[in-house]
């Protein structure tokens, strides 16, 4: 017995079992009617215009800090990109080590999350405006030096060899055969990736590094929920129009998707492209202005505390097996509760598009709103521990998946889907059938990708609902103890690292069938 | 391959039981001139009916409404009698009795022979069967018998159908219609991409397959290949042109029905 590809994307949803029959061990009794408050409130947020001044401002923050911090990482990424090539180096001086030895010292920055990042600054430069920006330029930094890279290497190289052949220097011949096939992705990409920093400079704000986060986090501790839902508005309203205005950018020059399911041609409207990036330069000194962000202030490092006699000892005395197991298990639920349950609740409002449209609102709250807060959410109804973890980051996951699916699913052929549903088929199933077939395997390897980001996210929530890795590190932030510091980095950059590898081979596997 | 043995198809006119399909006075409005404007016809049990006509005439927009795809802005479609439901699910089970073989078959690429043939029945199963098909394909037998009529080997039921060939995938296609029990067969030009010999073939084997209580509609471009069925239907920009039984065609009136209109590419 062996499942079709339509059923892969829906097993993962088999966590849904355990989790369902744990789930009434978990309720601790209280908190349904602030939960309801909560829910409610969606529908009459605050009009006040001393709180919607504030939430605006933290607003701007946020954006500006999303801004900065993402092009930082372009730049970062591009350059280090360029350098951990191995084709450039074995162009230019015939050996691909340089770049070996680059893609592996930039796997620990990549390895570590913005929100450790965030803190451990937090720690030697105390806060200031640029911490954030920095925070999220490093991991994204070398998250696009990897993906520049390994777009560099895996493309034909036919046109660099003929140039080659033909007399070209090493660094003409490079720029004119691999550059023009190179853009088209790492523009898509960069684009992405300005999404996913204005989720990351939203959480950086809920753990006190400014902007609407830290707006957020103060109006649901304070159960403000109507204000709390003003700035969720906001936040929604933004996110929604910045991924719109992406995907028409997208689309208008010819730049792939990211689930690269339909084959069209790439790279159009070339001046209007270069116009938009040099717009770009002075949009981000001018926000760089505006926030007070002093690159020289950074260079002040505050001297850390001494480490206290013992300490080392007590750090290797943590119970690391257990903290490893609990990561790594959160990270297993959290990624087979959103791969999982995207596609079923897609299949369960199939025969609806009002539904559908309501399900893509919920997932579109999921993406913006930080899982440490689903988190503070839930425990108002839940225990904190592993469950109540999985569920805050496999909701968040969930948003971004979930969107995902239904693009691939857009994009996908309808032939098959139209045919069934032509003989009679209903919604459901003719959407199973006919669409999820073609769509099963890149989802999967998306789904993989995923788990490994999640891996690295499982910090976020593990501070919050005191699970894992996570809720360690939090403990330790707290009592300054930086050699358990040092060893629980070290343990989560080797976790990621694994998790990237088990990731890699995952997806190799079911693209190459 | 069809079997030389079987006696040559005749022509069965004058054979009239209730409509299979009956379109009336059906309008579909278009950019420059209506894609179907008044269009009435009927389809009795046991009849195949040829469609011919140049680009843009409106076959596959009649078929679209034949096969409930479109519904028309004016006039009625009624299947056995039926006028066209209203309800999703009642409309469900008049659409589970039409089979429209499309000229890029929409099989499924990442399943099997089998579980390909088996998606006919997706309208009457429920869930529990539909998933259960994609764990361990179902009615093995059904499907062999399928794979038999349309003459392909029962041993091809296991594998995925991105494996096949052109001429193997058509019978597939044809094989799942017949596994879905439909009463009315349609089929939009699906012997457009074919070679001579392969549409000759296939063509026999669906005209083959509409044995009453089956009825066929086809699409055509080519009239060469009008052999075996019992009525033409001519239709140009939207309006049928002449509706006749094949042997009552004249070359005036196929002449007349490309006549202005730019030539189909010589094949």
């Amino acid at each position: 017995m062996k499942p079709a590809a339509p059923l892969l994307p829906l097993l993962p949803a088999l966590v849904l079992v355990p989790v369902l029959l744990l789930l009434p061990s978990q309720v601790h009794g209280g908190g349904w009617d602030l939960i309801g408050q909560f829910l409610l409130a969606a529908l009459q947020p605050s009009t006040d215009p001393v709180v919607l001044e504030s939430l605006l401002r933290g607003l701007g923050i946020t954006a500006g800090m999303a801004l900065l911090g993402w092009f930082c990482s372009l730049l970062i990424g591009i350059v280090a990109g360029l350098a951990s090539s191995r084709l450039l180096w074995r162009t230019l001086i015939g050996h691909a080590w340089p770049a070996e030895t680059l893609r592996r010292l930039l796997a620990i920055p990549r390895s570590i999350h913005e929100l450790i990042w965030g803190l451990l600054l937090l720690q030697v430069v105390g806060l200031q405006p640029a911490i954030a920006v920095i925070a999220i330029a490093i991991p994204y930094g070398a998250l696009v030096a990897r993906v520049v890279s390994d777009l560099l290497d895996t493309l034909p190289d036919a046109n660099l060899q003929a140039l080659r052949a033909a007399g070209s220097p090493a660094p003409a011949a490079l720029l004119t055969a691999m550059g023009p096939p190179l853009l088209p992705g790492l523009i898509s990409y960069g684009g992405y990736r300005l999404e996913c920093a204005l989720r990351s400079a939203t959480l950086l704000g809920v753990f006190g590094l400014g902007g609407l986060g830290n707006e957020l986090l103060l109006t649901l501790q304070s159960l403000e929920f109507r204000e709390l839902w003003s700035g969720l508005w906001l936040l929604l309203a933004v996110m929604l129009s910045l991924e719109a205005l992406i995907g028409a950018l997208r689309r208008r020059w010819g730049m792939p998707a990211r689930f690269s399911l339909r084959s069209a041609g790439v790279g159009q409207r070339g001046r209007e492209l270069v116009l938009a990036l040099l717009i770009l330069v002075p949009v981000v000194l001018g926000v760089g202005r505006a926030l007070a962000i002093d690159p020289a202030a950074v260079l002040h490092w505050q001297a850390l505390p001494p480490i206290a006699p013992g300490g080392w000892s007590e750090a290797l005395a943590l119970p690391w097996p257990a903290l490893m197991l609990n990561t790594v298990l959160l990270t297993l639920l959290a990624a087979a509760l959103a791969v999982g349950v995207a596609p079923l609740l897609l299949l369960l409002v199939a025969p609806w598009p009002w539904a559908q449209r309501l399900l893509q609102l919920v997932w579109a709250i999921g993406r913006l709103w930080p899982p440490p807060l689903t988190a503070l959410l839930l425990l108002f109804a839940l225990k904190p521990g592993l469950i109540t973890a999985a569920l805050a980051l496999g909701f968040h996951n969930l948003g971004i998946l979930g969107r995902l699916l239904l693009e691939g699913s857009e994009a996908a052929a309808s032939g098959p889907q139209q045919a069934l549903r032509c003989a009679g088929t209903g919604a459901r199933l003719a959407l199973l059938y006919g669409r999820f077939s073609a769509l099963a395997r890149s989802y999967l390897a998306y789904g993989a990708y995923r788990a490994d980001v999640i891996l690295r996210e499982t910090v976020v929530v593990g501070l919050v609902a005191g699970t894992g890795l996570g809720s360690q590190l939090n403990e330790s932030l707290s009592a300054f103890a930086f050699d358990q510091l040092l060893l629980l980095l070290l343990a989560y950059a080797v976790l990621t690292l694994l998790g990237e590898d088990l990731s890699d081979r995952a997806r190799h596997r079911l693209l190459q069938r | 391959m069809v079997d030389s043995r079987r006696p040559p198809l005749e022509p069965r006119l004058g054979q009239r039981s209730s409509p299979v399909l009956e379109l009336r006075s059906i309008s579909v409005p278009g950019r420059e001139h209506p894609r179907l404007a008044e269009v009435s016809l009927r389809v009795e049990a046991g009849e195949r009916v040829a469609l011919l006509g140049a680009s843009g005439a409106g076959k596959s927009t009649l078929l679209a409404v034949a096969n409930g795809l479109l519904k028309p802005q004016q006039g009625e479609v009624l299947w056995s009698g039926e006028a066209r439901a209203r309800r999703q699910r009642a409309l469900r089970r008049q659409q589970a009795r039409i089979g429209t073989l499309w000229q890029d078959l929409r099989l499924i690429e990442e399943l099997s022979v089998q579980q390909n043939l088996n998606s006919g029945r997706l309208a009457s199963w429920g869930w529990p069967r539909a998933l259960l098909n994609l764990l361990l394909p179902l009615e093995s037998e059904a499907c062999a018998q399928a794979l038999r009529q349309v003459d392909l080997d029962p041993q091809l039921l296991q594998q995925p159908v991105g494996e096949l060939s052109g001429g193997q995938r058509q019978r597939v296609a044809i094989g799942r219609l017949l596994r879905q029990q439909a009463q009315l067969l349609l089929a939009d030009e699906p012997l457009a991409s074919l070679d001579p010999r392969l549409a000759k073939d296939l063509l026999q084997l669906l005209l083959e397959q509409a044995t009453a209580p089956r009825a066929l509609l086809l699409s055509l471009h080519r009239p060469d290949l009008l052999e075996g069925f019992d009525r033409v239907i001519g239709l140009r920009q939207g309006r049928i042109s002449f509706d006749r039984p094949v042997q009552a065609l004249t070359s005036g009136e196929l002449e007349a029905l490309y006549a202005g209109l730019p030539q189909p590419a010589a094949r």
